[in-house]
């Protein structure tokens, strides 16, 4: 077992259980908190998958960011409504049944993946050729993903904004 | 490990976090389980790219956290909004399009 | 271009100018008198530029390109500027301008924005008659045929918040349009036997016997129908007489001395192609004999002034086309033009005289003469010209038809014709008698209109009057005939006058008594009855029309809408059974989208390929 190998089952069992944990807990914060841990085990994953870089903007973006931004929604809102949020559930065995079916369908194509499909070699680290990538080809994309980022904070902004 | 560990793991997830998307009562909730739902096919792009030694996996992966960013910004900001309004963000109340 | 060709251009483009920009500019058309100052600015301008034309006697054709085709242009437009051409331009201009004139009186009590209307038609139609007067091609001619019938249809209906204004417009467009159908027809027949539709190529076609092609007579026939529908002839007339419910200067212009004689106009035009079939000739000859003593006999039990005058128009655009078939197309034109002088008079004479006692009924005029000489003169003139009374300018022209008729061995039609002469003059001294002499009654107190009205009618009689001494003096009339004939119709004149004056002045026959008497009592019941025609077309309407209307209204209102309605119902029913799996849930959505996807990896996986 090389350390590839053990890390992989040690972080899978850590992202799903923390992804159950999300779905099932009754405390909202506390799902925001598993939903957290979920982020940095797929950023380990990501790591794991040679993507030292991606698994930096995991952490930057997605687990202090998006963090934020959902704590402060909840607080928002456990303020105005004065007390704290259980959240239940409905339908839990429809539900499972259907997110079971999803499962099942998407693992009859994953049997048909050739099991010994070798992991392509390694060329360098993949970050300066990322970067060489977002500023060439895909420059104007970069661009425009600015430029969406921005319309949605300001939508964001517009929405949340307190009533004159 | 194999790329199928990989994609299974994202199946795994995806499904858990459409497990959430269905079953949660509060919309916030709904959101944490589309953002499970959103991890599950960046494992994958990742895993993709990975294997097939290709670099268009990682771009696209960067630019999916970037939009589910702005989506998550949007989503809450209309949560906390339909909050003002409705006094509630009970998912099964809010059935202002019912048919 | 030289002057043969701007300048009849000209003259048809101004009416034109005056008509767009009344049309367009709104508040010059709302100010009514204004909008009548340019339209007859720009008709007088045009009657100089035709008098021009006809004093030096321009003959030219300049076509342009209208439809581009691969071997020469399929359609022209352009100017054919001859003789014919260039008298009908005169009278149509000078006629026009009169009526315009004479308008700003008659209507002077209508408002600004229905006068500028008015003005707006005038001008429109003064545009169209030119257009239609100097085509030179079968296609052009058409187009403004139509134009010059929708001017007729817009002016009969002016007064259109009368119900039976309305319904004479509508029944005058649908009329003529019925003889149109047939002259489109046969427009589109000749042309796809000859490739061609201008006059200049089919007459010299003519002049080499080139046209023998088959079928040329049903062609010139349905080509006739166009004439019988436009120029009121039997047993399409029966418009003409409603069309008077119009301002009576625009019967004066369009239902007398102009549209009507278009038909007229186009058999003349388009003689050399008649020529070639002898039988829709003789047809033509027959018809307008018959359709002129018909006439006759309804104006003589009339008694609405105008309407006397319509049936009158008839029996001599009968006049007209007999002479056209029988051969005598220029003693045919002449009528038009002499006719369309004086009957043009009377029209304005007999609109003095409505304006001075207020209604059409002659039983209810009388004594007028002492009220209202002047007109009262100009009235008699256009009435012994109109009877064919030497030297006045109907009497050569009528000569003329009868000797035409006469040499063409056609006695059928000259009979009826010279039979026409006495009751022509008949029925109008009839009106002359009960309208200027005899006892006045006592209402009200006519007088002489204003010189706005006035100057038409001395215009008219003068120039009545000088035609005709010119038509004695010089030797213009080719046709002489017999010596015998002018006495008789001279005499034929002077019985109808003579016996309209025993009965209607001394009172020595008592019409009554007349009509009574057989053979008489069976004419004029026929007569008073109309010849039974209008109930006939009435009764054919309602048969066919209506309820061939009614079986499509039935078919559109319970087979197409109840398909419709039908399918609308089951639209709301179903929409109502499936707005209930719209719960409003997002999640319940998304339950949608997961099967979907589910339903996708079945078929995806199992499918057979």
């Amino acid at each position: 077992m090389t350390l590839e190998t053990a890390g992989f089952w040690v972080v899978a069992v850590v992202l799903l259980a923390s992804s159950l944990a999300v779905v099932l807990t009754p405390n909202l914060f506390h799902a925001v908190l598993y939903l957290a841990a979920a982020l940095v085990a797929t950023g380990v994953v990501f790591l794991l998958l040679d993507s030292p870089f991606l698994f930096a903007v995991q952490l930057l973006l997605y687990a202090v960011g998006v963090m934020a931004i959902v704590v402060f929604a909840i607080m928002l809102t456990e303020r105005l409504v004065g007390e704290r949020i259980t959240q239940t559930s409905r339908h839990l065995v429809n539900g499972g049944v259907v997110a079971a079916g999803v499962f099942i369908g998407i693992a009859g194509f994953l049997i048909r993946v050739p099991r010994s499909l070798p992991r392509a070699p390694l060329v360098g680290d993949a970050t300066p050729a990322l970067g060489r990538a977002l500023v060439g080809p895909f420059a104007l994309t970069l661009e425009l993903l600015g430029v969406l980022l921005v319309v949605a904070l300001l939508g964001a902004l517009y929405f949340a904004r307190a009533d004159e | 490990m194999s790329l199928t560990a990989y994609l299974t793991l994202a199946a795994l997830v995806f499904a858990i976090g459409l497990f959430g998307v269905l079953t949660r009562r509060n919309a916030i909730g709904i959101l944490l389980g589309i953002e499970l739902m959103f991890n599950a096919v960046n494992i994958n792009l990742v895993a993709f790219a990975r294997f097939h030694g290709d670099l268009l996996g990682l771009v696209f992966t960067l630019f999916t956290i970037a939009i589910t960013v702005a989506e998550v910004a949007v989503g809450l900001a209309i949560v906390i909004v339909i909050f003002r309004v409705r006094r509630t963000v009970e998912a099964d109340r809010l059935d202002l399009l019912r048919g | 271009m030289d002057a043969t060709v701007w300048l009849p251009v000209l003259v048809l483009g101004l009416p034109f100018a005056s008509f767009v920009l009344l049309a367009v500019v709104a508040p010059l058309r709302r100010a009514g008198r204004a909008a009548g100052a340019v339209s007859i600015a720009a008709i007088a301008a045009a009657f100089l530029g035709a008098v021009l034309v006809w004093s030096v006697g321009f003959t030219r054709e300049a076509t342009w390109t209208w439809i581009p085709a691969d071997d020469g242009p399929t359609a022209t437009v352009g100017v054919l500027v001859d003789p014919l051409a260039n008298a009908m331009l005169v009278l149509v201009t000078l006629v026009s301008l009169l009526v315009q004139i004479y308008s700003l009186a008659y209507l002077h009590d209508e408002r600004p924005p229905s006068l500028g209307r008015y003005y707006t038609f005038q001008s429109l139609f003064a545009f169209s008659m030119l257009g239609l007067v100097l085509s030179p091609s079968f296609i052009q001619m058409f187009v403004f045929w139509e134009l010059v019938g929708l001017c007729s249809y817009l002016l009969i209906g002016y007064w259109y918040a009368r119900p039976t204004a309305a319904r004479a417009a509508v029944k005058a467009f649908w009329i003529t349009k019925l003889g149109d159908l047939g002259f489109v027809i046969g427009i589109v027949m000749l042309w796809a036997a000859t490739d061609t539709f201008e006059f200049r190529v089919l007459f010299a076609l003519a002049q080499e016997h080139a046209l023998a092609i088959e079928g040329l007579g049903t062609i010139m026939f349905l080509i006739y129908l166009g004439a019988v529908g436009k120029s009121a002839q039997f047993p399409l007339h029966v418009w003409l007489p409603d069309a008077m419910e119009g301002p009576t200067p625009v019967s004066a212009l369009i239902h007398a001395a102009t549209m009507v004689t278009a038909g007229v106009f186009m058999v003349t035009r388009a003689q050399p192609l008649f020529a070639l079939v002898p039988d829709v000739l003789a047809l033509i000859g027959w018809v307008g004999a018959f359709t002129a003593l018909l006439a006759a006999t309804m104006a003589c039990v009339e008694s609405d002034i105008k309407r006397v005058l319509a049936y009158s128009t008839v029996s001599q655009l009968g006049y007209m086309m007999a002479a056209a078939g029988a051969g005598a197309p220029d003693a045919g034109f002449l009528h038009l033009l002499t006719h369309g002088l004086f009957k043009a008079l009377l029209f304005l004479g007999a609109g003095a005289v409505i304006h001075a006692v207020g209604t059409n009924d002659i039983f209810r005029m009388g004594g007028l003469f002492r009220a209202m000489p002047q007109t009262g003169v100009v009235f008699i003139v256009g009435t012994l010209a109109l009877a064919g009374f030497p030297p006045l300018a109907g009497f050569f022209s009528k000569e003329a038809i009868l000797a035409g008729v006469w040499e063409a061995d056609m006695t059928g039609p000259f009979l009826m014709l010279a039979l026409t002469v006495l009751l022509t003059a008949f029925y109008m001294f009839r009106v002359v008698f009960l309208t200027f002499f005899g006892r006045a009654p006592a209402a009200g107190h006519p007088h002489d209109p204003s010189w706005t009205m006035r100057a038409p009618l001395w215009v008219l009689a003068a120039l009545t009057v000088l035609v005709g001494l010119r038509l004695a003096l010089g030797d213009v009339g080719a046709h002489h005939g017999p010596g015998w004939l002018a006495p008789l119709s001279v005499a034929a004149a002077l019985g109808g006058i003579a016996l309209a004056w025993a009965t209607y002045q001394r009172g020595v026959v008592d019409p009554g008594g007349l009509a009574a008497t057989f053979p008489f009592s069976v004419v004029d019941l026929l007569a008073r009855r109309r010849y039974g025609l209008d109930t006939l077309y009435a009764g054919l309407y309602r048969g066919f029309l209506l309820s061939f209307s009614r079986l499509i209204g039935w078919i559109d209102r319970y087979l197409v809408d109840g398909v419709l309605n039908f399918l609308s119902a089951w639209t709301l029913r179903g929409g109502d059974l499936l707005r209930h799996i719209q719960s409003g849930h997002a999640q319940d959505y998304v339950y949608g989208v997961a099967f979907g996807v589910l339903l996708l990896f079945v078929w995806s996986q199992w499918w057979p390929r």
